[in-house]
């Protein structure tokens, strides 16, 4: 891990532990209904100050608590172009299949590549500590799929741009 | 002619079905003012603002880094002009810029331990959230504007050389692993529930 | 100190729990029905289920000497479950509040009861001769959002009430016909329906999670979401308090407290653990958490944790294709947040042992 990462997943991983403190909440606006307020926005007491962490310009993460819910947007490291292809492609594709992936939120926040809605249900069904590693873990792996995707890209089109030079010898 | 017909172009568009109707209704929770929650708090211009900069800086140059840590810490600026707040920022991260390595987890202590120092520690960390958001999305340290987006379309992204528009942010990216870092060092000395009360806390910086 | 009694009853959340006045039987509050336990041995065993409500039950309390059991759920209702030879009779009470119940208490007099609510108003219920059911009067009046939590003062007239607009209130819930009128205490000497006796905003503000006066009435202590605890002693009618004191701390913020004696408040939260706070009026300090804090041979686990355990490794096998070291279990008793904490046995004037339920489907009892 490179040396600045580390204290960038460190206080994304602290800013986590405390704003992961959720309680069930019903909705003071609609009667009989219990909704995660970070979304429906309807009871400006109940949002807290959203926390932003960034490593640069290019990394950050948006943390959106509320008393029943927390919103984490990510924006994954994109240098180039082909990255920013690879980034899209990989986040569209696990977007997709959000039914099964319980936290995943369905379409990013503006700004951001990837974001996630943790409620009060997610945190009584499973420990908030491994909550906060899989996010940890998720935007350690990211960025080395996205590196190692594209050098097999590059890879592969310097080995085709080979053999189909190679009759030109 | 069929009742459909004599709609107006208005009444065909389905915004009406998007209108909020708890923004309408004054005693919804939608309208609820939280600022009506707790009493004003003193409005500090951007001169006074610059003016705890220039002692500040005085401080810095004589040395006393904790005295100017302290000195900005317990002058936030929680009301005032955005000029102001920008201001007191840039004097906050110039601080925390000119502190060693090594000396930030005695200093911190040092301030946790004075009565009004868990205080000065939340200020702290407000101002370190508050950097990461603003240098992430503006401007570095040394208020110089960068450019908002690196993601300038480059000729091919094949190409290993040229392409290196993080090496532009190198300076914001250095900026912020002294915020990273202090981060770090804070949440050692006060805990978590610092982090806590920086989202709670209604007096945002 | 003996080792806490463990009860992990079910893996789901317990909203609220209490305990009968001999202690042999416990009510949990869980999802939408309330599920009462009998003590058997060392055990606690299901032995009925109260269904009436059709949302998330949020609180429960029993009545020590009448028996009585009152609910409140986020359907809007609240119940009264009067004991009768064949079982629990449930009566609906006339709430007139829209939103979510969240919390109910009886008075100390057990002649009224409190319910905190979503629709910024706290119903004060109290049962009607005439008409044969329970009524309420509301207190509205400065409610700007949720209710959290009330706490009654002993004298049963004076009520506490934490709210999400980051404020905690002392009003007056004064029935006539039903209260004895109250001596005057340092809160305020005469007090109708709806008097605000004090209002109290903590620096950093957040949510209140939970209120509570001291034994004798005269100091106030409230959590909030700042990770703090607030003590309020007040002066005299109209005045402002005598003191007011903060304390910020390092750890996760408290969901439940309780006073211990006028020197001692017991609070657990966000952390999974009960820690201990003493002072008075000059000032108040965290003195450090009630669990032996030691890894590994953790007292009061039964076999179904280490089954748990034992599964969890096997999930790690197969997702991970590695054993990595076992970090599914906290350090801490419970395994998730604390939400109520509630005095289980007093003698002199000291709470000697205590209980607390959480969000892992535990209720432990602890030893002061």
């Amino acid at each position: 891990m490179s040396q600045s990462l580390r204290p960038y997943l460190q206080a994304v991983r602290s800013s986590l532990t405390a704003a992961l403190c959720l309680s069930n909440f019903a909705s003071q606006t609609a009667e009989r209904h219990n909704v995660p307020e970070v979304e429906a926005r309807t009871s400006p007491e109940v949002l807290l100050t959203p926390l932003t962490i960034a490593r640069n310009e290019n990394e950050r993460v948006l943390i959106e608590p509320s008393i029943n819910s927390i919103r984490i947007s990510i924006k994954i490291k994109q240098a180039d172009e082909i990255e920013h292809i690879l980034v899209h492609k990989f986040t569209r594709f696990l977007t997709q299949r959000a039914e099964s992936f319980f936290i995943l939120r369905r379409k990013p926040i503006k700004g951001y590549d990837i974001s996630f809605l943790i409620t009060n249900f997610h945190t009584e069904e499973m420990l908030k500590h491994k909550l906060v590693d899989f996010i940890i873990q998720f935007m350690e792996e990211v960025d080395k799929e996205i590196s190692e995707m594209k050098l097999f890209l590059n890879a592969r089109a310097r080995f085709v741009a080979e053999s189909f030079l190679t009759p030109f010898d | 002619m069929s009742i459909i017909q004599q709609h107006t172009q208005a009444t065909l568009s389905d915004a009406w079905r998007t209108i909020n109707i708890d923004a309408l209704t004054e005693d919804s929770s939608v309208n609820f003012d939280v600022s009506t929650l707790h009493p004003p708090l003193p409005e500090i211009s951007e001169a006074d603002a610059r003016a705890i900069n220039g002692q500040v800086r005085q401080l810095l140059r004589g040395g006393d880094a904790e005295g100017a840590l302290r000195g900005c810490l317990e002058m936030p600026v929680y009301a005032g002009s955005e000029a102001a707040k920008e201001t007191h920022l840039h004097t906050v991260i110039e601080v925390l810029q000119s502190i060693k390595a090594s000396e930030m987890t005695p200093m911190l202590q040092r301030i946790y331990g004075q009565p009004g120092g868990s205080e000065c520690l939340d200020v702290l960390m407000k101002y370190l959230y508050k950097g990461m958001g603003a240098t992430s999305a503006s401007s570095d340290g040394s208020g110089r504007t960068t450019p908002a987006r690196a993601m300038t379309p480059q000729a091919t992204g094949f190409s290993q050389v040229s392409q290196r528009p993080m090496a532009a942010n190198e300076s914001t990216g250095s900026a912020m692993s002294v915020l990273l870092s202090w981060h770090e060092k804070v949440v050692e000395v006060a805990g978590l529930g610092c982090i806590g009360r920086v989202m709670t806390d209604f007096r945002r910086v | 100190m003996a080792a806490p009694e463990v009860h992990h009853l079910f893996h789901h959340p317990i909203a609220d729990h209490s305990f009968s006045a001999d202690r042999q039987t416990l009510a949990i509050a869980r999802d939408t029905q309330v599920e009462l336990y009998g003590r058997v041995g060392n055990a606690f065993k299901l032995k009925d289920e109260l269904k009436g409500h059709d949302k998330l039950v949020t609180s429960v309390d029993i009545a020590p000497n009448t028996g009585r059991i009152v609910t409140c759920s986020q359907d809007r209702n609240a119940l009264v479950w009067e004991p009768s030879p064949t079982g629990y009779k449930p009566t609906l009470v006339l709430l007139r509040i829209s939103r979510a119940a969240t919390f109910v208490r009886w008075s100390p007099s057990e002649a009224k009861f409190a319910v905190g609510s979503g629709d910024r108003v706290i119903a004060i219920c109290y049962f009607e001769e005439e008409n044969d059911w329970w009524v309420s009067k509301h207190l509205k009046k400065p409610i700007r959002s949720t209710i959290t939590s009330v706490a009654w003062h002993p004298n049963s007239v004076l009520l506490a009430a934490g709210s999400t607009d980051a404020h905690a209130r002392v009003f007056s819930a004064f029935i006539k016909g039903t209260d004895q009128r109250p001596e005057p205490s340092p809160w305020g000497e005469r007090l109708p329906f709806n008097t605000v006796c004090g209002e109290f905003l903590n620096n950093s503000a957040g949510w209140v999670h939970s209120v509570a006066f001291s034994p004798s009435g005269d100091a106030l202590a409230f959590a909030a979401h700042d990770s703090s605890i607030t003590v309020v002693y007040p002066s005299a009618p109209e005045q402002p308090p005598k003191a007011v004191i903060s304390i910020n701390t390092q750890l996760l913020p408290f969901m439940s407290l309780f006073w211990n004696g006028e020197t001692e408040i017991i609070a657990a939260g966000y952390d999974c653990e009960a820690f201990r706070f003493q002072g008075g009026e000059q000032g108040w300090q965290l003195a450090g958490t009630l669990e032996k804090a030691k890894a590994g041979g953790r007292p009061g686990l039964g076999d179904e944790d280490r089954e748990e355990s034992a599964l969890n490794m096997f999930k790690q096998m197969d997702l991970k294709g590695k054993v990595s070291k076992d970090d599914t279990m906290l350090k801490t008793v419970h395994q998730n947040t604390v939400t109520m904490l509630r005095p289980f046995e007093e003698s002199g004037g000291r709470v000697t042992k205590f209980s607390s339920s959480g969000v892992d489907g535990r209720v432990v009892i602890w030893h002061t």
